[in-house]
């Protein structure tokens, strides 16, 4: 999306649309036909919303017509029973919408993105019945009909000034669209979406996250709603049925999910196109129905995706060339100062267990585990298969909970913390199998890491405040650094998942240091890579541990780890059995037992002997 | 007194017909961690193919089999056509999208075809209603919540002690070992489409003669059925059942206290509550999330 926008600038587009808007009136023939243009932006008010939902942080909603019937009612009941002006109606419109949107979201993006779709549906249809059967306030199914029109204070507007305020919030909310799908925000939430357990290690609160998505998208119908109130100066029930939130959710699909344009064409087609299916007569819902399958099945990135990768496919054929990576690590002033860690906080240890275990049902995967790890160390977990390594470094990365027992980063207990929490507090991680955003680009993932060190909040990236261009900058001069670190700096603007798997975990390492973390712990990192590749890794890793990061290795390499760790912990059956330096490890017969089941001979001379 | 007890009895009624709808999710779901969406319509096509072969002169005990049969094949289809090609992944929505836009169509189709009247199946159970504590209900209410809970029994037993129900469930927990092992996986997902389906026409068959047969009966027993099946947390049968009376019930006292649009948004507030306290669902174990 963000090569997208570098390619046709967006100030460019913007202008399109905002041409568009200005001479829209001066082309319609009559007032029905400015009535229908309206109605079309309120729809791309709506799909845009969703657009942030569906097209960002992958989640779906059913219910948006539900929330669009919120606006509009908000604005029905407070302007016609109470007198609220413009604003004051609009915004508790916003308000509210922003209200319910935090309440259906919380409670279900936390588990399962599906339980969102279904608990937006049942809202629909709620606020469909409450819609019928609170007379007193709703009108029941006749509905509120002498809803007054805007007037700013300057007299009622005509129907050519509702347009033209229709038309300017159009405009500033396709802006923000742009705004936060080009953002940290956006970045985040497509990263979400793509690997919830990697956003997490990266100090991103997935729940959050979804649910700031779905309450933009909740604001975005409310405030469609209500311009909906307004223009028809009438509300009834049936104006919010399910089919119409399918017929939003159409829009956002059929123009292209993710894509900045996407909702206004979806919208576009829809509002035109049901007056071409009058002729289906009773068919039509059929109709829809058919032409959603129809676009999931054969045009499922929309039709603005769709123009886009064919405009992406001829691009690219003229200017295919051949990246290269360089060898790593790659160390340069920039990222050493970036990494380094200033000892003034010595603690020792700087990362240790007490008496941690953690059951699974009635088995214990680690149990009464005690492990210091001294700063500016490399420190090896090893273990036959089944020992508990992963699960401890889960434990210590938050992502298992300790059942007994603490887990303790600079002195701090962090047990009981979630895993983004870890993150920001000083200690990443890799994964055993690698955990990258796979349709984003490598900048893109290693920014993803950096959301933390972003100063500007929402409103920053929103409106474009004047910090946001410079810190934009700033992250990405930091991510290329990092990417020339590992030696990737080449392949900057490359897909993730077009990556060889050596280069992939070359990624997730500079992804994971981009938190400029105090410990590093790193899951089998050279499982699947090549001597060469293993003999950079050591590199890295040693580089690291002169920067001042503690690195925790859990790795099967039984070389690797003699040749580069400072102290080693043997893990068998969840329980340590040993704890030493390499020599003494390799000197331990309770070691050998565990490995070679007595047979005296030590894992080097094993590893010689093969 | 009766009213308590006519409450407790029509609640039990409708909260079977949840729980075998949420059972049919929980199948499904268990296979290939997605779901029809518009299961509610394999209960509609249920009852509608049951009422039409009715009409059309054909016994009951003809007619009844031919719809679940009719429904189980219509299961399948759904999971080779329409989940299948496109449940790639976690965080895929292609499947929802997919299942929504076959269940609007064939609502549209219903309607058209069948006609926008509400029809009634008749029952034989439905004669003349006997009196317990001061309510009536008719013999064919009963049978209801007694066919939920001996399904699920069936199931549980299906489930533990045949074959094809264990290779079921090992697929539902790790599909790609259950492969390595020679299970057929892409069998037991059209397998459990079709059982869920056959459960889902079985359920509207039974809730037929009670409420008005329509294209758009599933609609609203679909998704009651789909938040009973989450708040139960999508992996314990039992749970599931036990929470479909409950909701039932629940939605009997409020309707009988209140009204209609308050029963929703009672049942409704309480779902997400329960899901705020409990965001895996009520009955559900402690699962541990694969790092």
């Amino acid at each position: 999306m963000k090569s997208v926008a570098s390619r046709s600038p967006f100030p460019v587009t913007a202008a399109l649309v905002a041409a568009g808007l200005v001479l829209a009136p001066f082309i319609v023939e009559n007032s029905f036909q400015l009535r229908v243009v309206m109605l079309f932006l309120i729809y791309a008010l709506v799909a845009m919303g969703l657009n942030i939902l569906v097209g960002l942080a992958g989640l779906v909603s059913l219910g948006q017509a539900g929330l669009y019937a919120l606006g509009a009612y908000t604005v029905a009941v407070l302007s016609s029973n109470y007198g609220f002006g413009f604003l004051p109606a609009m915004l508790s419109a916003i308000a509210l919408t922003a209200i319910f949107g935090v309440a259906l979201a919380y409670p279900t993006v936390r588990v399962r993105g599906v339980y969102l779709a279904v608990v937006t549906i049942a809202f629909g249809l709620i606020v469909q019945n409450v819609a019928i059967d609170w007379r007193s306030v709703t009108g029941g199914t006749l509905g509120i009909s002498n809803i007054p029109r805007i007037d700013l204070g300057f007299g009622e507007l005509s129907n050519q000034g509702l347009y033209n305020v229709i038309a300017v919030v159009l405009f500033l909310a396709f802006l923000l669209h742009h705004n936060i799908m080009n953002s940290r925000f956006g970045r985040s939430m497509r990263a979400v979406s793509q690997s919830e357990i990697a956003a997490r290690s990266l100090g991103i609160d997935p729940t959050a996250r979804r649910v700031l998505a779905f309450v933009l998208s909740a604001v975005y119908a409310g405030v469609a709603g209500a311009l909906y109130a307004y223009l028809n100066r009438y509300v009834n029930p049936d104006t919010f049925s399910f089919a119409d939130s399918i017929r939003f959710l159409l829009m956002v699909i059929l123009g292209g999910s993710g894509t900045t344009l996407g909702p206004l064409v979806g919208a576009g087609v829809l509002t035109w196109l049901p007056n071409a299916l009058q002729a289906f007569g009773r068919w039509q819902l059929f109709a829809y129905g058919a032409l959603l399958a129809l676009v999931i099945f054969f045009l499922p990135k929309g039709i603005v995706g769709t123009l886009q990768h064919w405009g992406g496919l001829l691009r690219n054929r003229s200017s295919k060339r051949l990246r290269v990576a360089e060898a790593w690590p790659k160390p340069s002033d920039e990222a050493t100062t970036l990494l380094r860690i200033d000892r003034q906080r010595d603690v020792a240890p700087v990362l240790s267990t007490k008496q941690l275990t953690i059951r699974f049902g009635g088995l214990a995967a680690v149990s009464n585990v005690d492990i210091a790890v001294e700063r500016a160390t490399i420190h090896a977990i090893i273990g036959p298969n089944g020992a508990g390594k992963t699960t401890l470094l889960n434990a210590l990365s938050g992502f298992y909970k300790p059942t007994e027992g603490g887990v303790y980063l600079l002195d701090k207990e962090i047990g009981a913390q979630r895993s983004d929490h870890i993150a920001r507090s000083g200690l990443t991680r890799t994964f055993q199998n690698t955990e990258l955003f796979a349709d984003m680009t490598l900048e893109e993932n290693v920014l993803v890491a950096f959301d933390a060190r972003y100063r500007g909040g929402l409103m920053t990236a929103a409106v474009r405040l004047p910090g946001h261009f410079r810190e934009e900058g700033q992250m990405r001069a930091r991510a290329r650094m990092l990417l020339d670190y590992v030696g990737l700096g080449d392949y900057a603007d490359e897909v993730a998942k077009n990556l060889a798997f050596g280069h992939q975990r070359r990624l997730e390492i500079a992804r994971a240091l981009a938190l400029s973390p105090e410990v590093l712990l790193l899951d089998e990192p050279a499982a699947g890579l090549t001597h060469a590749e293993i003999d950079d890794l050591v590199a890295l890793i040693r580089h690291l541990k002169s920067l001042g990061i503690t690195v925790v290795l859990v790795e099967h390499h039984v070389d690797m780890v003699m040749n580069v760790s400072d102290m080693v912990t043997v893990l068998e059956y969840g329980q340590v059995i040993a704890n030493g330096t390499p020599q003494e490890i390799q000197d331990d017969p309770r070691v050998i037992e565990a490995y070679f089941g007595g047979s005296g001979v030590t894992p080097l001379e094993e590893e010689a002997r093969t | 007194m009766s009213a308590y007890v006519q409450y407790l009895l029509s609640g039990m009624v409708i909260g079977a017909i949840y729980s075998m709808v949420a059972l049919g999710f929980y199948i499904m779901w268990s296979a290939v961690r997605a779901v029809n969406f518009a299961h509610g319509d394999t209960l509609m096509i249920g009852s509608v193919i049951a009422v039409a072969l009715m009409w059309s002169g054909a016994p009951l005990y003809i007619g009844i089999p031919i719809a679940i049969v009719i429904a189980a094949v219509f299961g399948v289809l759904i999971e080779r056509f329409a989940v299948r090609p496109l449940n790639d992944g976690p965080s895929s929505i292609g499947w929802m999208l997919s299942t929504i836009a076959i269940g609007l169509m064939i609502e549209a189709y219903v309607t058209i075809s069948f006609g926008s009247d509400p029809r009634s199946l008749p029952s034989p159970l439905m004669d003349t209603p006997i009196m317990i504590m001061g309510a009536g209900v008719f013999i064919h209410e009963l049978l209801v919540p007694v066919a939920a809970i001996a399904l699920l029994f069936a199931l549980d037993g299906f489930y533990k002690h045949t074959m094809l129900g264990r290779a079921m469930r090992a697929v539902a927990q790790n599909p790609m070992a259950a492969g390595l092992m020679g299970i057929d996986v892409r069998r037991m997902a059209s397998f459990s489409f079709a059982v869920a389906a056959a459960l889902g026409a079985l359920a509207g068959i039974l809730v037929a003669p009670i409420v008005q047969v329509s294209a758009t009966m599933g609609v609203i027993l679909g998704l009651k059925g789909f938040l009973v099946a989450i708040i139960a947390g999508m992996s314990n049968a039992r749970g599931i059942v036990i929470v479909g009376f409950a909701y039932g019930v629940l939605e009997r006292f409020v309707e009988g206290f209140g009204n209609t649009a308050l029963r929703e948004v009672v049942g409704f507030s309480v779902m997400i509550m329960l899901l705020l306290i409990f965001p895996k669902g009520i009955f559900s174990p402690k699962e541990v999330q694969k790092v």
